[in-house]
């Protein structure tokens, strides 16, 4: 280490004035020359002075509180202390205890305290230089706004003013990037507009549907995108405001009017960062079941299942850990030996991506052990319902009984006559369906053992409506019915079905050898389940939401819930957990993102007059290339779902979107050199800051002068971002200050007012208008003023949700109340009669092996030849089963096996060279990629931290990280700590088109640390999703800067990546099932009732874990790449034990005696 | 050498110095069931006391995962080597402490630890003892892979060995509360307290020249708050307090009942012999060989004790107490009828009350004064 002369030594204790300086010099050198005399220290200390400097240290002039809130769904209140204007410390504010709500209900002290590594190191980011500082634009982008958009013939921008990420920025003032942003987003909208603004599309080479979707409006190309907007209800959604103001500059550029006009489109977020459990709203027709996680509480189990509850639910863990100590049995399920596996009660470990075959091998021990709850799935699930085997659709009464007239739906719901408008959200009480999709669902039937026949049931008929009607309808069997047109029919119960399926593919013998699951284990479990009827909460994280058959996975575990009454129950109910979403806590959020622009309420008293223009739109497109799924001859993405082409994005908070999206260097390579504006507002330069045209610095959360809210799908509470009295360090403003900063500029352009009355009450800095206005328009939340919330927030108070129960259950009200489910039966579904289903032969609930993260054959469907497995074989969309190999081929590929001949037939990938699932799960030190770049955190980063860098090859102090079976890696001659490449499928990865050789194809193959990891399987490798990745910018500084950091010279961007990232082995993946026209499902705000795409509902969601890798040892761990890592050669590391840390291990240093 | 009582190892053993038990002892106890390893408090620490120059690599309090973290790094197996085979019969730890085994000519057994030794402060993270194969189904009473985290501080120690080895006696323990501080104007840095720490707790700052140490938050213990590390604790597995004399148990004192009533929170490595004021509830997935070479022979019944929680409301109740407060709990209170755990200050005032099951809401589906209805599903 290094030595300090005196000089130094005063020069740093000056220096060191932001964290108050350690000791008074001159009374330490002082002290040299005193002796003291201590007899026994133990006793008494005479000199105790001293102590004073770190009274000193602790002492704080002022504090405030702030939230923080990194999308990890907890959105902690933290109290900021501050010395000389900075601040030194924070902590938690203690302030959820309490909390209250409107009628004195109120939470305890347990929530205490809300905080976590990330939080108390935020002062580190704060100050620290990644900050945005001013506004940027890139130099090339300037240029072709100042020489007045010049383009080729096709219509695209000359390539040499778009060369991001390795070209310069340009500071500039506000005002001149506002005007930037408007003026290309003016020139690019009116590029695109008309039929020739199509025309160019064309010629560039889009789709025709995607084409065709733009209906002419060069507006519709720019698309949106608010970063998990929940965050900030105003400040994020300010970007959904923004693209329903732009129906404004339609209206102005083809002079639409009001009718016609159409504003941009607004890019997902639940769906796009695959957290969307996309089964969901298959099963129960609205987006998302879950619980406050303080439901554990009720449990008597809890499967923890594919998830890393106390690594990302890090402030709720203790709900668990609690329960637990209670008595509460919890059960781990995971594809390793997880953070959470030791907080469990029993562990069961599972092949990557078979959690669909697992849940049906739980259901099958339910059923042939006659273990199930036969009145739930009577009562509240389509099991009885009557499945003609003839067409696989569900029996319609209209269909057997003659002149069989729909029942009038009274039970908890309103048919919608056609024109007639909904209620306000907050006056909406019972499911609204409008009138032509009831007529289209009919009636539906079951077999009565009662009476021995066909009898209908309609959607009313759940719970103790269905008690009422008084029927006894079979589960087994198979039956023969006449038809109103004559013919006699096979039907058979749903459940009959479905049990033959399980019988013959899902016994606990062929689930053991597909999932790696002993057999104990699954019999055990079920069991188990079925000894907690109503009592069993089954949790579930984002590893199984990001395989390709993840709606199979929701569907196979409410299969089981259902089968054991654990749906809506208090301590009984399914939940996802990855991401936060639920906006529609806030289902008065209309009010501001759908504004009407023509039509603008400026009375502050008064609410809004909502219309939307802007459309709802999935990133995966743009992600996959800005193509919708078209394989062979089949466009496979239905008409709702069809992206328009993407020319301009405007983007807060969103280092997903570009710099850590999946596959981010096929979209940096092939996918952005097509869009002429990209627009980010951040607080800290991220990755897509590194590709971007225009970067706008906004407020950190300490910093806010507008204030804000947000709420969350793991906690009761709702939470504001109070306005702090802490300076801005830096020029920056406030997120919703950009787009209303670039509609200001819209306005002098276009001569319309409109653009600037949009945002008034963000120019006169009264944003709470805005948010009164969510705040009664919300079914959760109306009675609150936001003015006294902020109050309790500004004291570290939160405030609970109204929701009808605390904690909330999704589901509550339809176990309890017997209201139907927003399913067009009305129940729990796990059918899926849909054409798109029927021809991909999902619409029995059956298990699809993966896409590609499978050793076996890809996207096969384990299935004996069964009456209701017919897909439509691919060769009739013109594609072979020859093309599997191909990424594309195998999304759409459906092929049928028995497990007896899959297990058989290995996979391509692995028969060329790919032998490594590798699977990208979060980790506890960052939130997303927040946090793993503070140089705190980065300490205990994993396990090659060196906050010293010693070994200058390090792109950080801490950098990322492969977990391997040790086993694995000595195979491949890896030791311990040594650096690898990692390649995922040479097709189109690390981006398609790739060459050894290019500039491009060095910053995106991935190099990183290899890890031996004893707890992930043979063959399943693991990397943290977590990481900055390398950008031209950061290569550029690894191989120049003499300290070697990765680190860009020009912005000061810090990859956690010598090379590549997690995201060159990943890619986008696009579903059909995920892609229909058909689906019934919930909107997202309110009781209404629609079918087909819905962001964040019913669309796409990729597979991120869904990659096969091939690893090769590229240098040696020891320091400057020479010899084994230090802790490996000392004998510390798994396989490398010395004699003593055997003997440790062995717990063999004690000796009993006697 | 003077003779002093340990009662972790229940016997007299050689110390330096005549013992002296303060008047309260800073004690705290950890329960590692509840322990995520989130690093939390290495971070509440880290970003308060050791932002200045040379303590870079410090973390005054860490985080590591058991078997392969440590930090530094090896620290317990190096010392557990070096001390030999560890004896014990019945509660009676019969082998030699770090004292007894010191060296002709040292007042420790130590060993200096290398610059390098700190560097990889968490390596180890999440690394499980035994090797996955394919799949599994790891049951209890301990699974047959295994880790978890042990967070770590100062013990404030009845019999440091800091405090012992210091040249210049520089070293000393509060007589109001027990908290061992290096005198920062005094040292010297000649890192035999670095040496002699068999925790690995006191570290050297080659900025300054001097050792440094956790300091037990005392600016804020002074006030009657509890520290940082325990303040933050988003798992709240840790409670301060202060724990009596062993001889003096007062039973509704959370460090007293914990420690000395329900034997439920056990010493760490006990058999040094520094009689460590932090206390360990021990993991119960975890085999008992390990467990009792790392917290002494009480960890089987500390584990059967835990285990039966649940049908001990007193145990439970102040289980329920870690992490409520930011205030230290002097005393505690459970009612078993109401199902409610109490905790007071010093002057008997009550300072948090908590229930052992969060309550649960049901709002009215309208609320015609306010003209909505509530929903779960909105």
């Amino acid at each position: 280490m290094g030595q300090l002369s005196r000089r130094d030594f005063l020069k740093f204790i000056t220096v060191g004035a932001t964290t108050a300086s350690l000791y008074d010099v001159e009374e330490a050198f002082g002290q040299f020359l005193e002796p003291v005399k201590v007899d026994n220290p133990l006793a008494h200390y005479p000199s105790r002075d001293w102590e004073l400097v770190y009274r000193d240290i602790w002492r704080h002039d002022s504090k405030f509180v702030f939230l923080c809130a990194p999308n990890d769904t907890h959105n902690c209140l933290l109290e900021a202390y501050v010395r000389n204007g900075v601040i030194v410390r924070i902590e938690p504010t203690y302030g959820y205890g309490k909390a209250t709500d409107l009628y004195g209900n109120k939470a305890t002290h347990r929530w205490e305290p809300r905080c976590c590594q990330k939080g108390l190191t935020m002062m580190r980011r704060f100050y620290g230089d990644r900050r945005v500082k001013a506004p940027m634009v890139r130099r090339g982008f300037l240029k072709w706004v100042e020489q007045g958009f010049p383009r080729d013939a096709d219509g695209r921008p000359p390539a040499e003013f778009f060369q991001r990420g390795t070209d310069e920025w340009v500071k500039v003032s506000w005002d001149r990037a506002l005007e930037v942003a408007a003026k290309g987003l003016v020139n690019i909208a009116t590029t695109y507009s008309g039929e020739a603004g199509q025309a160019l599309l064309t010629g560039q080479g889009y789709d025709p549907a995607m084409v065709e979707a733009t209906q002419g409006a060069g507006t519709q190309t720019v698309k949106v995108r608010g970063g998990m907007p929940l965050l900030g209800a105003t400040r994020i959604y300010g970007h959904y405001r923004f693209g329903n103001a732009l129906a404004l500059l339609d209206s102005h550029i083809r002079k639409a009017g009001p009718d016609k006009a159409l504003g941009a489109r607004g890019w997902d977020n639940y769906s796009w960062h695959t957290d969307l459990p996309p089964g969901h709203p298959m099963v129960t027709g609205q987006q998302t079941v879950d619980f406050d996680l303080s439901a554990a509480e009720h449990a008597g189990l809890i499967i923890v299942w594919g998830m890393n509850w106390i690594a990302t639910k890090m402030p709720d863990s203790h709900w668990l850990t609690e329960a637990r100590l209670k008595g509460t049995k919890v059960v781990v399920v995971s594809v390793e030996y997880s953070a959470t596996a030791p907080k469990a009660d029993e562990v069961i470990i599972i092949r990557p991506g078979t959690d669909p075959a697992f849940a049906l091998g739980l259901a099958q021990v339910l059923i042939a052990e006659k273990r199930y709850d036969e009145a739930f799935v009577k009562r509240f699930t389509d099991l009885p319902l009557l499945v003609r085997l003839d067409t696989l659709k569900l029996l319609r009464a209209g269909e057997v009984i003659p002149g069989y007239q729909p029942a009038d739906l009274t039970n908890f719901t309103t048919v919608l006559k056609a024109g007639q408008a909904p209620p306000p959200f907050a006056l909406q009480e019972k499911q609204l369906i409008p009138e032509g999709l009831r007529k289209e669902w009919g009636d539906l039937v079951v077999w009565d053992r009662k009476s021995g026949g066909a009898k209908p049931l309609s959607r009313d008929q759940v719970g103790e409506h269905f008690d009422r009607a008084g029927l006894d309808p079979a589960l087994e069997g198979e039956f023969t019915v006449k038809t109103t047109d004559g013919k006699e029919v096979k039907v058979a119960p749903l459940f009959t079905l479905m049990r033959r399926y399980l019988d013959e593919n899902f016994t606990p013998d062929q689930v053991s050898e597909m999932t790696w699951s002993p057999k104990a284990a699954i019999v055990s479990l079920a069991r188990e389940i079925a000894k907690h009827k109503a009592r069993t909460l089954i949790p579930v994280g984002m590893g199984p939401n990001q395989f390709f058959n993840a709606d199979l996975k929701d569907r196979a575990i409410f299969l089981v819930a259902a089968l054991t009454a654990n749906i809506g129950q208090k301590g009984g109910n399914v939940g996802s957990y990855a991401g936060n979403y639920r906006a529609a806590l806030f289902n008065g959020l209309p009010q501001y993102i759908g504004e009407n622009p023509f039509d603008i309420e400026l009375d502050l008293t008064k609410p809004a007059r909502p219309r939307l223009y802007w459309k709802g739109e999935s990133v995966h497109y743009y992600n996959a290339g800005d193509r919708p799924l078209r394989v062979g001859t089949k466009l496979f993405t239905g008409k709702t779902h069809i992206p328009t082409p993407t020319k301009a994005v405007f983007v807060t908070n969103s280092n997903s979107i570009l710099g850590n999206a999946k596959g981010a260097y096929d979209v940096i390579a092939n996918t952005l050199p097509k869009i002429e504006l990209w627009a980010t507002s951040e607080w800290w330069w991220t990755m897509t800051c590194e590709y971007s045209d225009i970067v706008f610095p906004v407020d950190a959360w300490n910093e806010f002068k507008f204030p804000d809210m947000t709420a969350s799908v793991t906690n009761p509470f709702l939470t504001v971002y109070p306005r702090t009295p802490h300076p801005r360090l830096f020029d920056t403003r406030s997120d919703v200050e950009v787009p209303a900063g670039i509609s200001a500029v819209l306005a002098k352009m276009t001569g319309d007012k409109r653009f600037l009355d949009y945002w008034r009450f963000v120019h006169e800095g009264r944003v709470e208008v805005y948010l009164n206005r969510i705040l009664s328009g919300s079914n959760a939340t109306r009675g609150y003023r936001f003015e006294e919330l902020e109050t309790r927030a500004r004291d570290g108070i939160p405030t609970l949700m109204m929701t009808r129960t605390t904690p909330r259950q999704t589901g509550w009200e339809q176990t309890n109340e017997s209201k139907p489910w927003y399913t067009k039966t009305g129940r729990l579904e796990f059918y899926r009669e849909e054409d798109e289903f029927i021809t991909l032969g999902e619409n029995l609930l059956v298990y699809k092996e993966p896409v590609e993260a499978t050793f076996y054959q890809p996207s096969v469907i384990v299935a004996k030849p069964h009456p209701a497995v017919r897909p439509i074989p691919p060769d009739q969309f013109g594609i072979s089963p020859q093309d599997f190999a191909k990424s594309d081929v195998r999304q759409v590929l459906t092929l049928v096996m028995p497990w007896e001949v899959l297990k058989k037939h290995p996979s391509p990938l692995v028969k060329a060279g790919y032998p490594f699932i590798f699977h990208t799960p979060k980790y506890r030190h960052g939130a997303h990629t927040t946090g793993t770049d503070t140089d705190f955190l980065a300490m205990v980063f994993g396990p090659f931290s060196d906050v010293y860098r010693r070994d200058k090859r390090m792109p950080f102090l801490a950098e990322g990280y492969a977990d391997i079976n040790p086993a694995d890696a000595k195979a491949l001659g890896i030791e311990d700590g040594d650096y690898i490449w990692v390649d995922g499928w040479a097709e189109d990865r690390p981006y398609r088109g790739w060459k050894p050789g290019d500039a491009m194809y060095k910053v995106s193959r991935m190099m990183c640390r290899a890890r031996y990891y004893p707890g992930t399987p043979r063959g399943v490798v693991r990397m943290w999703f977590n990481m900055y990745g390398a950008s031209h910018g950061s290569v550029r500084g690894h191989e120049s800067r003499p300290d070697g950091l990765a680190k860009n010279p020009a912005t000061n961007y810090q990859a956690l990546f010598r090379y590549g990232s997690h995201q060159s082995v990943t890619r986008a993946w696009l579903r059909p099932t995920l892609s229909t026209d058909s689906l019934v499902r919930k909107e997202v705000f309110g009781q209404l009732i629609g079918k087909g795409f819905l962001a964040d509902v019913h669309t796409v969601i990729g597979a991120p874990r869904e990659s096969m890798a091939k690893i090769q040892k590229a240098e040696e761990g020891g320091i400057g790449g020479k010899g084994l890592w230090h802790p490996a050669a000392h004998g510390f590391r798994p396989t490398y034990e010395n004699k003593a840390v055997k003997r440790y291990l062995k717990g063999a240093f004690f000796i009993r005696r006697g | 050498m003077a003779n002093v009582y340990n009662w972790q190892i229940e016997r007299q053993m050689e110390y330096p110095y005549e013992g002296a038990r303060p008047k309260r002892q800073f004690a705290a106890v950890f329960d590692l069931n509840k322990c995520i390893g989130c690093q939390t408090c290495t971070m509440a620490c880290k970003t308060t006391w050791t932002v200045g120059k040379g303590q870079e690599y410090m973390q005054w309090n860490n985080v590591e995962t058991k078997p392969y973290g440590g930090y530094p790094m090896g620290w317990d197996v190096r010392i557990l080597e070096k001390l030999g085979p560890q004896p014990w019969e019945g509660k009676k730890y019969v082998g030699k402490t770090i004292f007894e085994a010191a060296p002709r000519g040292e007042k420790v057994l130590g060993y200096l630890k290398e610059e390098l030794d700190w560097t990889h402060s968490n390596a180890g993270e999440d690394e499980a003892a035994g090797t996955l194969d394919k799949g599994a189904y790891f049951t209890m009473p301990t699974h047959d892979m295994w880790f978890f985290y042990l967070p770590r501080i100062c013990m404030h120690c009845t019999y440091p060995a800091c405090l012992a080895s210091c040249p210049r006696q520089a070293i000393y323990k509060r007589e109001e509360d027990g908290i061992v501080l290096v005198d920062q104007t005094r040292c010297r840095g000649y890192r035999e307290c670095v040496q002699a720490c068999p925790y690995g707790k006191v570290l050297f700052n080659p900025v300054l020249r001097i050792s440094q140490k956790c300091i037990g938050c005392y600016p804020a213990v002074e006030q009657g708050m509890q520290p940082r590390c325990v303040t933050t604790c988003i798992g709240k597995i840790r409670l301060m307090g202060f724990l009596s004399k062993p001889d003096e148990v007062k039973p509704h004192a959370p460090m007293d009942f914990l420690v000395y009533v329900k034997k439920v929170a056990l010493p760490l490595y006990p058999q040094v012999g520094l009689e460590g004021n932090i206390y360990y509830i021990p993991p119960v997935n975890v085999p008992r060989e390990f467990l009792r070479q790392m917290f002494g022979t009480g960890v089987d019944q500390a584990v059967e004790t835990y285990l039966k929680g649940k049908d001990d409301p007193e145990l439970l109740g102040l289980l329920h107490l870690f992490g409520d407060t930011k205030e230290i709990v002097e005393t505690f209170t459970v009612f078993p009828e109401a199902r409610e755990a109490a905790g007071f200050d010093k002057k008997g005032r009550e300072i948090v009350r908590v229930p052992f099951t969060e309550p649960d809401y049901l709002r009215p589906f309208y609320d015609d004064a306010r003209k909505v209805y509530r929903h779960n599903i909105s």
